[in-house]
């Protein structure tokens, strides 16, 4: 039986272009559940995104914008999505050919179903 | 704060390691619990007691791993409220060394995982390869050593 945190994960990395989906603690930046391709450095992407999303959380708070509930890092090959709830973040790793509001959609539902 | 080292070669990756991990606390000792490098402590008994006890936990940590599993532990993790401690070894040409760090929420446990390996890595990329000058630590000579790295550390 999977867990709900995998349950959640299977449903976002079955997107197209989605390489990987990560369940990561937001304050210690470790992983707590990991569905990525292989080669996929999972322990490095959930420390740096971890430490981005908190970063961005506080800063929309420090401006008084009120909580943060999606957050895209578009790179040159990819995006990074991610999306909180309480201490943890679900993180997707795409390529250039995953659709940016499908993901959009996927990640934050993802960060629903780990509650 | 600074960073201070005994062996120069230390400097660098120290320093790299608590600019990218923004620990508040870093330490570089050897097994028995002598200081080479440090950032962040400002007195001599602290960095004295503190690598006393990295030694002691990690010697402790060391042997129940080798009853549990016949191996060593790797790194070890210690969660305060508001202060978190990593203690973990990293192999040199020179040995092994311990890095003990001290962090609180400026970073995460995922972040200093990270850039210790890097710190392992630029270690074993600039430990010298011939053997110090430095004598073998001996129980006769144990605090005077020590007493030569405090005072090397601290400009006393």
């Amino acid at each position: 039986m999977n867990s709900p945190y995998m349950d959640a994960l299977e449903a976002l990395t079955r997107e197209r272009g989605v390489h990987g989906g990560l369940v990561v603690s937001e304050r210690d930046g470790i992983v707590v559940e990991a569905n990525v391709h292989t080669g996929v450095k999972s322990n490095i992407v959930a420390a740096l995104a971890a430490s981005i999303y908190r970063k961005t959380r506080l800063a929309a708070a420090a401006a008084g914008l009120g909580g943060v509930n999606y957050l895209e890092l578009v790179a040159g090959e990819g995006r990074l999505c991610m999306a909180g709830h309480e201490d943890l973040v679900v993180v997707a790793i795409t390529d250039a050919t995953a659709t940016v509001g499908a993901m959009r959609a996927a990640t934050i539902r993802a960060a629903g179903r780990i509650g | 704060m600074t960073t201070a080292v005994v062996e120069p070669w230390i400097e660098e990756p120290l320093r790299l390691f608590v600019e990218d991990s923004q620990v508040r606390l870093a330490l570089v000792l050897t097994p028995n619990g002598q200081v080479l490098g440090q950032h962040g402590f400002s007195r001599a008994v602290d960095v004295m007691s503190a690598c006393a006890l990295a030694s002691a936990i990690h010697a402790s940590s060391n042997e129940l791993g080798k009853l549990l599993q016949d191996k060593p532990f790797g790194g070890l993790h210690h969660a305060g409220v508001d202060r978190q401690l990593f203690l973990a070894p990293a192999e040199t040409t020179r040995g092994t060394l311990l890095c003990l760090t001290v962090f609180d929420h400026a970073t995460s446990l995922g972040l200093v995982q990270l850039y210790f390996e890097e710190l392992c890595m630029r270690l074993r990329l600039a430990a010298p390869v011939a053997r110090s000058e430095r004598s073998p630590v001996l129980a006769d000579t144990f605090e005077r050593d020590l007493d030569q790295s405090l005072a090397f550390l601290f400009k006393r």
